[in-house]
């Protein structure tokens, strides 16, 4: 097998703290080598340093046998490394179709092309089986319908090296199959894959090859058929850790969460449903569906179109997020930068922002701040390298845990989560297992809205399945089989 | 990415983050002192300085508000309109025979006002900040005019205290309200919610205003201080003038500003921004003209050499702003 591109003893720090040391990583021509490790093991600054995002402190990258010491994303580009990032990167005010041919729009006598534009962005998505209108604004799609056209645009420019960076971080069943099958298309074709994963069956069933990173160290290299699940994990934390569905014997207390035939456009026809008190229930359905609707309406973000919420007996009054907040509910994003943190701001601040936001004091006091967040950050792990860096050089699970801990650590009445394990390791996936379970065993009613299966199994007592907006099941979880569950989410076609 | 907030260790001394943050800006601000005093002998002369702290103070009292405000990601191009506005207005008022005290007060209650008014048409109506500013900008300078009806209008030697009183006998009574402010506006950066919350809107407004933050409020409140400081400055002006005249502050004065508070490194996207880089930002302003003056070069110059450092300044931000 030729090497296509090649990192020899690379080594990368930010401020002093080391985040990368003396890796050497190669990519063979039309192989899927899966990269893991903890959040923060070094991943995203590996690939970034691939396509030419970051330059290394020391060492070399090598794309076809030749040395590129000045990498820069253009260069990259051309000589064929396209790279989809953990972070969406679409322009949220520009259609999918400006979007895919970004800085490429077909011309016809110095005119754009619009109608050729269209074709083209619309040939693209239908030759990867994405189901996305191309008129579309890219901010109206949800994150997972975003990162399918972020892959569709970077396979359209024709690399021979596409680097995916958790692209099913958010991703529920059907559509991390549709990833899984294009990557193995795309790798038949010749292209090479890189790929990152917290979800390690997936990438034992994707992966020629498995490099693990652990602290910024390359522990090792081998085949995904020499490696086993249990083998992965040890290689990832060094030690073992153990998880287990814990058999809960709590028992639903009163109403806290009531949703009453809620409504919103098309995406979300009168959506009833409760929580009480003890109880998390989980709203499932294909991505972008209306379970994504929830976010926005409940948190008061957006007016629902019809319907009432109510939160122990009271109205919440619609579309008004200070009311949401008073009455005791938390909303928590999937998309932590866009409307979760303050990526500008430290980790302490950003800690703080929700209490700052109830309690409106006037003023701020760093000492208290910073001993209160200490004491989070331990409590929901979250490590950094610096003493208190701005969220936005933190690795993606950590921004989750930081996301995570400033919604969740104060009592809550209801909470709505959405996608609460997006993008982290396993170590950390359990943990916040465990954070949601002593959520609801401390009486928060808790409202989830998942497109991941398993989660949903290992969460929640009772699933309410949506499909085209509409609650086509809402059955206890228990006794229920993945299967069956999977086959209600995708409307009785898959396994 | 924004500054690392980590002391960085060099040859055995921590250097603050400030420093570092604000090392170019100083630098530069040093090299052309430095060159001034070299070919002028009036430069470092006491007279010579205190003139030029005086023209600056002015300018430092309106930067403070739109530091604040741009943190929080608006702009406001009016600032030197109703700067000329209120000086116009304090001028009548007195010329009316109302006492200094109350026509200040009254002048400074328009300013705040007039802030509001562009805060109200930000928020709720949703007009882009630049827009909007700009709007108001445009009616005020010819509001401003009108008032004066076009003519010098003297104040004879009312406001005298804050035109030429002196404190401790030797600093300008200006000075030291400019000091005030920046000071005060910097402890409101770092210290109190309104501050921060203005860091975490600029930063990100979903994020700020799902998180509880009131961002109307707060929004409204920066842009109605801004007003009030611009008021404040245009009573500093007419204070040291001693009447009110056409020319002073409007477009000029505000890209001044506006130049400065860019040039001390605050992202004109929001999300960062210090006081101590407004105060080197105007400082630097301050002391370019003051040499230009003073090495009599051609007056037209001055603009373009506010224009040249404003450009260097931007690009060294957005440089720093890459590096990781
Ligand atoms: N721009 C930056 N400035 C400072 N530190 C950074 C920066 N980017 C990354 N880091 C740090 O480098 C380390 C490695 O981060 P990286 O993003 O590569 O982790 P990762 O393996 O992708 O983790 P995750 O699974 O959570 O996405 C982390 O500790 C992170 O905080
Ligand atoms: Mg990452």
């Amino acid at each position: 097998m030729d090497v296509r591109i090649e990192l020899a003893g690379v080594s990368k720090s930010f401020g002093g703290a080391v985040a990368l040391r003396e890796i050497d990583f190669a990519v063979n021509g039309g192989e899927v080598h899966a990269l893991v490790g903890m959040n923060g093991a070094g991943k995203s600054t590996l690939v970034k340093i691939l396509s030419g995002a970051l330059v290394p402190d020391a060492g070399e990258v090598l794309i076809d046998g030749a040395g590129h010491g000045a990498l820069t994303p253009r260069r990259a580009r051309a000589l064929g490394v396209s790279i989809v990032h953990q972070h969406r990167t679409l322009v949220p005010q520009l259609t999918v179709a400006e979007n895919m041919l970004l800085g490429r729009l077909p011309r016809r006598a110095g005119a754009v092309d619009w109608r050729r534009a269209h074709a083209e962005a619309a040939r693209a998505l239908a030759a990867l089986d994405v189901r996305v209108p191309t008129r579309a604004v890219a901010g109206e799609l949800g994150p997972a319908q975003q990162t399918l056209v972020e892959i569709a645009r970077e396979v359209a420019t024709g690399g021979k090296v596409l680097v995916l960076d958790e692209p099913t971080a958010s991703l529920g069943g059907a559509d991390a199959a549709t990833v899984h099958d294009l990557v193995r298309r795309l790798s038949s074709a010749g292209i090479s894959i890189v790929y990152i994963s917290h979800h390690l069956d997936e990438v034992l069933g994707l992966a020629d090859r498995i490099t693990v990173l652990r602290d910024g160290r390359r522990i090792v290299t081998a085949a995904g058929a020499d490696l086993d699940l249990a083998g992965l994990v040890r290689a990832m934390t060094g030690e073992r850790i153990s998880h287990q569905r814990p058999r809960r014997d709590r028992a639903a207390g009163e109403t806290v969460l009531e949703i009453d035939a809620l409504a919103s456009g098309a995406r979300l026809a009168e959506l009833t449903l409760t929580v009480r008190a003890h109880e998390v229930v989980a709203v499932l359905g294909p991505a972008g569906d209306g379970q994504s609707e929830l976010f926005d309406l409940l948190s008061g973000r957006r007016r629902p179109s019809g319907g009432r919420i109510r939160v122990a007996g009271a109205d919440v009054a619609a579309g008004d997020v200070g009311a949401a907040l008073a009455a005791g509910l938390r909303c928590v994003t999937g998309d932590r930068l866009a409307h979760g943190l303050v990526p500008g701001l430290t980790v302490d601040e950003n800690l703080d922002l929700t209490r700052r936001g109830l309690r409106r004091p006037w003023l701020v006091r760093w000492g208290r701040l910073h001993r209160q967040a200490a004491e989070r950050r331990s409590r929901y792990g979250v490590a950094t390298i610096q003493a208190d860096p701005p969220v936005s050089a933190l690795s993606g699970g950590n921004q989750q845990k930081v996301l995570l801990a400033k919604w969740l650590d104060a009592p809550v009445q209801a909470c709505l989560l959405e996608e609460p394990t997006n993008g982290v390791d396993v170590a950390a996936k359990a943990d916040i297992h465990q954070l949601v379970d002593g959520l609801a065993d401390q009486g928060t009613a808790v409202l989830l809205a998942s497109a991941d299966v398993e989660e949903v199994l290992r969460l929640a007592d009772r699933v309410v399945v949506v499909r085209a907006g509409r609650v086509v099941a809402d059955l206890p979880v228990e006794g229920l089989s993945r299967d069956a569950l999977v086959s209600l989410t995708v409307g009785g076609t898959a396994s | 990415m924004t500054a690392i907030s980590t002391p960085q260790r060099r040859a055995g001394l921590v250097v603050p983050p400030w420093f570092l943050r604000h090392a170019g800006v100083l630098a530069v601000l040093l090299l052309i002192g430095v060159f001034t005093a070299t070919s002028s002998d009036v430069f470092l002369t006491g007279a010579n300085l205190l003139n030029v702290s005086q023209q600056i103070a002015v300018v430092a009292v309106l930067a403070a508000g739109l530091t604040l405000l741009m943190t929080a990601g608006g702009i406001d191009f009016s600032l030197g309109a109703i700067a000329a506005v209120a000086h116009g207005v304090a001028a009548q008022l007195i010329v009316a025979g109302v006492p200094d005290g109350p026509a200040v007060l009254v002048t400074l209650a328009l300013g705040a006002a007039i802030g509001l008014v562009n805060g109200v048409m930000v928020t709720w109506f949703k007009v882009t900040p630049f827009v909007a500013t700009l709007a108001t900008s445009t009616a005020l300078g010819g509001a401003a005019l009108l008032i004066i009806g076009g003519q010098s209008v003297s104040i004879g030697d009312h406001l005298m205290m804050i035109g030429f009183g002196e404190v401790l006998g030797v600093i300008p009574v200006s000075v030291v309200i400019a000091a005030a402010v920046c000071v005060a506006a910097a402890l409101v950066m770092r210290w109190t919610a309104f501050g921060r919350n203005a860091f975490a809107i600029g930063g990100n407004e979903s994020a700020a205003r799902l998180s509880g933050i009131p961002v109307v409020r707060t929004k409204l409140l920066l842009y109605t201080l801004g007003g009030l400081l611009a008021a404040l400055g245009g009573v500093m002006l007419v204070a040291r003038l001693g009447a009110a005249s056409p020319g002073a502050g409007g477009l000029h004065l505000e890209l001044t500003v506006v130049a400065a508070v860019v040039i001390g490194g605050t992202a004109l996207h929001g999300g960062s921004g210090t006081m101590v880089g407004t105060v080197l930002g105007v400082l630097l302003l301050g002391v370019v003209a003051n040499s230009l003056n003073l090495l009599q070069i051609n007056p037209y110059y001055q603009d373009v050499a506010l224009g040249a450092v404003l450009a260097v300044a931007a690009i060294a931000n957005h440089l720093r702003g890459r590096r990781t």
